[in-house]
């Protein structure tokens, strides 16, 4: 099994930010997002409490992948999660796509091949909302 | 209102790697994420009925709504309704005034009206963006729900041309009208409006 990033929607951890203060500030999201975007230790911080809030706040990317695996290992991950989406290219070649919250719930709920290797392909994308889930694996 | 593409899944950076593929296989694949700002909570209602969508939305219980008035959207056919200003300035009075008295600000929002302003994220694939799009842009949907629609959908032509030039009210998408015998006869204008190169 062989699993490779394709493409993400941009600024996947100022997006959670937003999201959280989203929810509790009086202030614009659009204005909250141009403001974290030149914050990272706001956003890391506020990431870093992302556990205590509504899963919703992970919702608000997309991930795609090119997946190299076999009906049979779709078909398990398919049953898995569904909310994951998979498209057939191939014999063996799948795209997936699917957002952060997915992506997490599925990993803590399964520890497989397929969701190691979903985990490792976001550590530069999210990287804080990675290392809580590498901290909560030791 | 307003409506802004925050973020979305670059279309080019998969059509780079799977040629193949046209953007219509690539919509369910593609997401959309906007923030939605000073709309009715009416509107926001209309709005979370679509449910493949992910929303954040500010929370009454958490924020407190002061000046009410300035913080309404109007529909144009009440703009000359004294009852409707006064009964906007009645509910703004009795809100604060629970709220001062120390009910919690979960419970005394009961009293805030559909007017009410709020914002929030949301953010949709690409699948569920175009049946938004054929329905919410469409003649019949309800006026501020179809102004948000034509706004997202222009911020949306503007970064993915490509795509998005193909969406619209389902008239557009479609080339006949789906309302049966509640079309608005007005295809030949819409088909107008939403032609790209306009």
């Amino acid at each position: 099994m062989k699993l490779e990033l394709v493409a993400h929607t941009p600024n996947v951890e100022t997006m959670i930010a937003t999201s959280m203060l989203t929810t509790t500030s009086g202030a614009q999201p659009s204005a909250l997002y141009d403001r974290l975007l030149n914050k990272p230790e706001k956003v890391r911080g506020l990431v870093g409490r992302a556990e205590v809030q509504h899963g919703n706040i992970l919702e608000h990317n997309r991930l795609v992948w090119e997946l190299e695996a076999t009906g049979d290992e779709v078909l398990e991950a398919t049953l898995d999660t569904k909310f994951l989406t998979f498209m057939r290219l191939g014999e063996t070649r799948w795209l997936v796509s699917g957002n952060l919250r997915a992506v997490v719930e599925y990993a803590q709920q399964r520890k497989t091949p397929l969701t190691d290797a979903l985990v490792a392909s976001f550590r530069d994308v999210a990287p804080n909302v990675h290392g809580f889930l590498e901290d909560k694996e030791r | 209102m307003k409506a802004r593409l925050l973020a979305h899944t670059p279309y080019e950076d998969i059509k780079d790697r799977l040629p193949e593929l046209g953007w219509r296989h690539l919509l369910p694949h593609l997401a959309y994420t906007f923030a939605v700002e000073k709309i009715s909570r009416a509107c926001s209602h209309q709005l979370v009925r679509h449910r493949v969508a992910s929303f954040s939305q500010q929370s009454q219980r958490y924020i407190t709504v002061k000046r009410l008035s300035e913080r309404v959207v109007t529909p144009p056919t009440v703009d000359d309704s004294e009852r409707f200003h006064e009964l906007v300035e009645k509910a703004n009075q009795v809100y604060l005034e629970l709220v001062k008295s120390g009910v919690p600000k979960e419970d005394a929002r009961f009293v805030l009206p559909n007017a009410t302003e709020t914002s929030l994220l949301m953010t949709m694939d690409g699948s569920a963006l175009f049946h938004f799009f054929g329905l919410r842009c469409c003649n019949r949907a309800q006026w501020e729900i179809r102004r948000l629609a034509d706004a997202m959908l222009a911020q949306c032509r503007d970064a993915e041309p490509e795509v998005f030039e193909k969406a619209g009210p389902y008239c557009y998408m479609l080339g006949h009208c789906p309302e049966g015998r509640f079309t608005c006869g007005g295809m030949a204008e819409a088909l107008e409006r939403y032609r790209p190169d306009r």
